[in-house]
């Protein structure tokens, strides 16, 4: 099952839709936020992106739902961080944070590979709402 | 093929959690599930269809079931929206 990673600014948006998303998704799917810095302060933290994505792969990869700018720098730098083989298998979505991420983790529960799951993520961008 | 008819009657209708367990248990089956309401037609076991269709509460809708298990699907996602989703 791939695993989804939430990198926002603030941990509590980070960790408010992990909460979200753990309840649409199989009760074995790996959701790890990464928000804020180590200290709690808002910022994005590249270590703190790699732990995550190490926390959530389970051999079939993992997509990762971002915010806003250096959250994209801050996932990018921690690619770096991670061993060759898993590196070959992340994804950034280019998703709403949110959206992206229920649809995400609904997709990837369903066992899709994650070029499927970044697509659905990425999908969520024309979700009409009314 | 099977086609069968239900309202949907939680409070929330087929939207987030709902939409995420359909989608979930359609995607259980073998078969291929469409859902017809509004003029619309989705594919039962994409969670953007199934969310784009926006099905609000007490709407009718159709499901289509079509393969070597569309007997039990069929009935599997009928008693799921005959239960509200555990909504209540």
């Amino acid at each position: 099952m791939v695993g989804v990673v939430i990198v926002s600014h603030s941990q509590k948006v980070a960790e408010g839709i992990r909460e979200m998303a753990l309840q649409m998704s199989a009760p074995e799917q790996k959701i790890i936020a990464a928000g804020g810095m180590a200290d709690g302060g808002i910022g994005t933290d590249a270590f703190r992106v790699s732990e995550a994505i190490v926390s959530a792969d389970t051999g079939d990869g993992v997509a990762i739902m971002v915010d806003l700018g250096s959250a994209v720098l801050s996932t990018e730098t921690a690619f770096e961080f991670l061993d060759e083989e898993l590196r070959s298998k992340v994804q950034i979505a280019d998703a709403p944070i949110l959206e992206g991420a229920i649809s995400a983790v609904v997709e990837a529960s369903l066992g899709s590979n994650l070029a499927a799951v970044v697509a659905t993520a990425e999908g969520a961008r024309t979700l009409n709402k009314c | 093929m099977i086609e069968i008819q239900v309202t949907i009657t939680n409070t929330s209708g087929l939207h987030a959690r709902p939409a995420a367990q359909f989608v979930q248990k359609a995607a259980a089956f073998k078969s291929k599930v469409k859902i017809a309401a509004n003029n619309k037609v989705a594919d039962g076991k994409s969670i953007l269809a199934v969310m784009s269709m926006g099905l609000k509460q007490n709407t009718q809708i159709t499901i289509t079931t079509e393969g070597e298990d569309e007997k039990e699907c069929s009935k599997a996602l009928e008693d799921m929206i005959k239960s509200k989703f555990g909504e209540e």
